[in-house]
C-alpha cells in the first residue's frame, strides 16, 4: 500500500487534491464572467464580428477582449482588495492610509457577517440539513436587534451585548418553526424555510410600520436608529471613515466556536454523524429530532447573529430593504457555505472571497460601467460547479477526489 | 384486485388520525367562518353598503352587455357568506368526509376573500372607492393565476418524475427577459412564446443534466439557478436593455376575444376575452392532465417518480423519461415568463417577486396534481392580487397579511397542519443503476 504511493508522481498527488476542484472550479466561475462581459459589449462583439476583414482584425479582437476582460477584473481586484498605486502613495509618503485601505475595509465589513451567516448554514449541512431559511432568520435577528438598540438605553458594556443577544435569540425564534415543525410533523424544511422567508419579509414590514419601531417622521417603512451605545463601533475609530468593526471579533468568535462545536464537542459529533448517516446515528441513540430541533436553534441563531451584526455594525437601522433581494445574505451564506465544504475554516475563506467580488464589483462598475451583476453570476456558477465535482474533474482530468465537495444526502420532499 | 382493496384500506390508526386532520381543518373554517360573521357582518354596521359593478376595465374589441351596479347591505350579505361558510365547516366537521376537504378549504377563502372586498368598499368605510369592480378584480387575479399555473404545471411535470424544480422562478425570468425582447423586436407573441419555451427548456437541460448526469443536489441547483438567472438579467438589463430600450418595449399581449361567449357579462371578460396564453395554459393543464393519469406515457412517468427502480425492471429508462420532463417542464414555465412579461409590461428585474416560488407553493398545496395545481393557483393568484390592491380601500387590515397567505397556508399544509400531501416518493432522490 504504503509503497505505491511512494511512487506517485507530484502532478498525481496533487491532481487528486480536493481543494483542487474548489480551486479550479473558481477559475471556472471566472471564465464564464468572461464570457458574459465578451458577448454583451458591443465593441468586443463588432471586432469579433469583423476578424475576417482584415490580417490585423483577428488580433485587434483578441487584444480588445483581453483589455476588457482586464480592466474589468482588475479593477474588480483594486476595489476588492489593494490599488497598488494608492498603497504605494501611503507607503511613501505616510498619507492616504484611509483611502488605501478602504477596499480591504469594505472587503471585511460584508464578509462578517456573511461568514457567521454561512456558518449557521453550514452545522445544518452537516447535520444533513438544508437551511434555505437563513435570510429569514437574519431579517428577524436585525428586527430584535433594532427592536433593543433603538426601545432601551442602557451603558454600551450591557446594551450592545443585550442587543446581539436579542438578535440571536430572534434568529433561534426563526429557527425553532422549522425545526419544530420537522422534527415532530416531518414537513421538509426546504419547503417551510423558503415559505418561512416570505413571511418573514412581510412581517419586517409590518413591524417597521409600527409605532414602536418607525422612525418618528417617517411614512416610510424604515426602524429608528438604535442607540451609540448598541452599536458595534469602528475598529479604527469614527475619524478613519473606514467602516470596518468590533463585529469582525464576533464573526471570529463564531468561527472558533463552531470548529469547536464541529469537531471537539460531543454534540457536534452526533450532529455530523446524524448527517453522515442518519440510520447509524438513531441505531447508536442519538435522539434524532433532539438533534433537528436543535441545530435549527444554532443555525438559525447565527443567521439572527449575522443580521444584528449587519445591523449594528453597518446600517445601525432596519429598513424594508434590509438584506432583501437577490444578494440577500441568507442566500449567498448558502453558495459560500458549500464553496467553504461546510466547515468553519472553509467558510471563512469563502465568504472573504464571495465579499471581495461583491465590493469589487461595484468598484467595478464605477471604474467600467460593467454591471455589479455581474459578481453574482460569477458567484452562482462558481457554487454551480463547486456542486458538481465530477464535472470538475472530468473537464480538467483530475484524479479521483476522495470526498465529493458537497455532501448532502439527499431527501425527497416528503421524508 | 384483492391485493389492491387490502392495500387501500387504511390502518385504523391512520384512519383516526386523517379524520383529525381533517377535523382540524373543519375548526380553522369554522374559525375564519366566525371571525367574518363577526367582524365583516355584524361589525360593519347595518346603514353600510357595498356596491359591486361588473363592466370590465379594458373593452378591446367586445362591447359587453352592460350590467348594472348592484348594491348590497353589507351586513347582510356578509352575515349571509359568513353562514355559508360555517355551514361548510359543520358539514366538514360532522361528516368527515374522505376527499375534497381541500376544495372545501378553498372555497371557503374565496369567500373571505369576498366578504373582505365588500367590508372593505362599504360606505362609511375609510375606502375612497365606494365599490368593488368585481370583473377587474376577477381578470386582474386570473393573469396572476395563469402563470402560477404554467409554473405549477412545470413543477408537476418534473416532480412527478421524481426531480424537484426549485428553479421555475429562474425559468420565468429567463422567459420573461427574452419574451421581452423578442416581443419589442418581433410584435409577435408566438415567437416571444418559442423563443421564452427554448429558455426554459435550456434552464431545464442544465437543471437535468447537473442532477441526472453528475448527480448534483437538485435544490442547491435550483437556488442557485435562480440566484444565477436574477443577477444575469439585471447585468443584461443595464447592460443591453438600458443601452437599447428598444428590445424592452414591454408592449402587451393582444385579448383574442371568443365571439358572443366574451360578451357574458362577469364570465365572458374572465374566460372567454383572454390573451393566446391563458387559452394556451387551458389547453396546457388538459394535455398534461390527461396525459399523466390516463395514457401510457403518463403510467411511465409516474411509476419513474414514484419507483424508479421498479421502473427500470419493466424496461423503462428512468434517467431519459426525467430528461424529457425536466426540459418539457422547462419550457412550460419559460412560456410562463413569457406570459408574465406580456400580461405586466417591460422587463424590469426582480419583478417576477418570487411568483416561481408560490407557484411552487401552488404544486404542493396542489398535491402534485394538475387540477389541484390549477385550484391553488387560483387561490393564491386571488391573494397575491387583494395584496397588491388592496391599498386603493385603504383598509386597516396591512396588505401584508394577506401576502403572506400563500406561504402560511402551504407551511400549514406540508406540515400537516391542515390537509395532509404525500409527493412523488422518489421525488428529488438521484437514481443510479448499480
Amino acid at each position: 500500500m504504503s509503497d505505491a504511493a511512494v511512487h506517485v508522481s507530484w502532478w498525481a498527488r496533487l491532481r487528486s487534491r480536493p481543494a483542487l476542484v474548489t480551486l479550479f472550479a473558481l477559475l471556472l466561475g471566472f471564465v464564464v464572467g468572461a464570457l458574459v462581459i465578451v458577448t454583451t459589449t458591443a465593441s468586443v462583439l463588432d471586432a469579433w464580428r469583423g476578424i475576417f476583414h482584415s490580417w490585423s482584425a483577428p488580433g485587434h479582437a483578441v487584444k480588445l477582449t483581453v483589455d476588457n476582460v482586464g480592466s474589468a477584473y482588475r479593477t474588480m481586484f483594486e476595489g476588492a482588495i489593494l490599488s497598488p498605486s494608492n498603497f504605494w502613495h501611503a507607503l511613501t509618503t505616510g498619507h492616504g492610509w484611509p483611502l488605501a485601505l478602504t477596499p480591504l475595509s469594505e472587503t471585511l465589513t460584508y464578509a462578517t457577517p456573511l461568514a457567521i451567516a454561512s456558518i449557521g448554514v453550514g452545522i445544518a449541512f452537516q447535520t444533513g440539513i438544508f437551511n434555505i431559511g437563513a435570510n429569514g432568520q437574519a431579517i428577524l435577528g436585525g428586527i430584535a436587534g433594532a427592536a433593543v438598540g433603538s426601545m432601551i438605553h442602557l451603558p454600551m458594556f450591557l446594551h450592545l451585548p443585550l442587543t446581539l443577544l436579542a438578535g440571536l435569540l430572534g434568529g433561534v425564534v426563526g429557527g425553532m418553526v422549522p425545526g419544530l415543525l420537522k422534527a415532530y410533523t416531518g414537513a421538509h424544511e426546504v419547503i417551510v424555510t423558503l415559505m418561512f422567508n416570505y413571511v418573514v419579509a412581510a412581517f419586517l414590514i409590518l413591524t417597521l410600520l409600527s409605532t414602536a419601531l418607525q422612525m418618528p417622521g417617517q411614512q416610510n417603512d424604515i426602524s429608528r436608529t438604535i442607540d451609540g451605545s448598541a452599536q458595534l463601533p469602528p475598529l479604527f475609530g469614527a475619524s478613519s471613515g473606514l467602516r470596518v468593526n468590533w463585529g469582525l471579533f464576533v464573526a471570529a468568535a463564531v468561527a472558533v466556536f463552531a470548529w469547536w462545536f464541529l469537531e471537539r464537542s460531543s454534540l457536534g459529533f452526533d450532529f455530523r454523524v446524524t448527517g453522515a448517516n442518519p440510520q447509524a446515528a438513531r441505531a447508536s441513540g442519538i435522539n434524532a429530532k433532539a438533534v433537528i430541533v436543535l441545530v435549527f436553534a444554532i443555525s438559525g441563531g447565527l443567521a439572527g447573529l449575522a443580521g444584528v451584526t449587519q445591523m449594528a455594525g453597518t446600517t445601525h437601522f432596519v429598513d424594508g430593504g434590509f438584506l432583501i433581494g437577490n444578494a440577500g445574505i441568507g442566500f449567498t451564506a448558502i453558495t459560500v457555505s458549500l464553496l467553504g465544504r461546510n466547515r468553519p475554516g472553509g467558510i471563512v475563506l469563502a465568504s472573504l472571497l464571495f465579499a471581495a467580488l461583491g465590493v469589487g464589483g461595484r468598484a467595478m462598475q464605477a471604474a467600467t460601467g460593467i454591471p455589479l451583476d455581474l459578481a453574482t453570476v460569477i458567484q452562482s456558477a462558481v457554487v454551480l460547479f463547486v456542486a458538481t465535482p465530477v464535472l470538475v474533474k472530468e473537464i480538467f482530468r483530475l484524479r479521483t477526489a476522495p470526498t465529493a465537495a458537497v455532501q448532502l444526502a439527499t431527501k425527497g420532499w416528503g421524508s | 384486485m384483492g391485493i389492491v382493496s387490502e392495500v387501500s384500506v387504511a390502518t385504523a390508526p391512520a384512519r383516526r388520525a386523517h379524520q383529525g386532520r381533517t377535523r382540524s381543518i373543519g375548526v380553522i373554517m369554522g374559525l375564519i367562518g366566525l371571525f367574518t360573521l363577526l367582524v365583516f357582518g355584524v361589525g360593519s354596521g347595518l346603514s353600510a353598503q357595498s356596491s359591486l359593478t361588473f363592466n370590465p376595465v379594458n373593452l378591446s374589441g367586445t362591447i359587453p352587455w352592460h350590467v348594472g351596479t348592484l348594491t348590497l347591505s353589507t351586513a347582510w350579505t356578509n352575515i349571509v357568506l359568513a353562514l355559508a361558510m360555517i355551514a361548510l365547516a359543520v358539514e366538514v366537521n360532522l361528516r368527515l368526509p374522505a376527499r375534497g376537504v381541500m376544495v372545501r378549504f378553498g372555497v371557503v377563502a374565496v369567500l373571505f376573500f369576498f366578504a373582505l372586498l365588500l367590508w372593505a368598499a362599504r360606505t362609511g368605510g375609510p375606502a375612497p372607492i365606494n365599490f368593488v369592480n368585481l370583473t377587474a378584480v376577477l381578470v386582474g387575479s386570473s393573469a396572476l393565476a395563469m402563470v402560477l399555473i404554467y409554473g405549477s404545471l412545470s413543477g408537476v411535470m418534473c416532480e412527478r418524475a421524481g426531480v424537484v424544480n426549485i428553479a421555475i422562478e429562474g425559468q420565468f425570468i429567463g422567459g420573461a427577459f427574452v419574451g421581452s425582447m423578442i416581443a419589442s423586436t418581433t410584435h409577435n407573441f408566438i415567437y416571444a412564446a418559442v423563443v421564452g419555451a427554448l429558455v426554459g427548456a435550456l434552464l431545464g437541460l442544465i437543471l437535468a443534466f447537473l442532477s441526472l448526469r453528475y448527480l448534483s443536489d437538485q435544490i442547491i441547483v435550483g437556488v442557485v439557478l435562480v440566484t444565477m438567472l436574477g443577477s444575469l438579467s439585471s447585468y443584461l438589463n443595464l447592460q443591453v436593455f438600458t443601452p437599447f430600450p428598444q428590445y424592452n418595449t414591454g408592449n402587451l399581449a393582444p385579448d383574442l376575444p371568443i365571439p358572443l361567449l366574451a360578451k357574458i357579462p362577469l364570465l365572458g371578460p374572465v374566460f372567454f376575452n383572454q390573451t393566446g396564453f391563458f387559452y394556451l395554459m387551458i389547453v396546457l393543464v388538459a394535455l398534461v392532465s390527461f396525459g399523466l393519469f390516463r395514457t401510457r406515457w403518463g403510467l411511465r412517468v409516474r411509476a419513474v417518480g414514484e419507483h424508479p427502480k421498479a421502473a427500470t425492471t419493466v424496461g423503462i429508462r428512468v434517467i431519459g423519461v426525467r430528461y424529457v420532463n425536466v426540459i418539457v417542464g422547462g419550457a412550460i414555465a419559460g412560456v410562463g415568463g413569457v406570459a408574465f412579461m406580456a400580461s405586466q409590461g417591460q422587463f424590469q428585474p426582480g419583478y417576477t417577486s418570487g411568483l416561481g416560488y408560490i407557484a411552487l407553493a401552488a404544486l404542493i398545496f396542489g398535491r402534485w396534481r394538475p387540477s389541484g395545481a390549477v385550484v391553488a393557483s387560483v387561490l393564491f393568484g386571488l391573494s397575491v392580487y387583494l395584496a397588491d390592491n388592496l391599498q386603493t380601500y385603504q383598509i386597516p387590515v396591512p396588505t401584508e397579511v394577506l401576502g403572506m397567505f400563500p406561504y402560511v397556508i402551504t407551511i400549514a399544509v406540508v406540515s400537516g397542519l391542515i390537509g395532509r400531501v404525500r409527493p412523488p416518493a422518489a421525488d428529488g432522490i438521484p437514481y443510479q443503476r448499480d
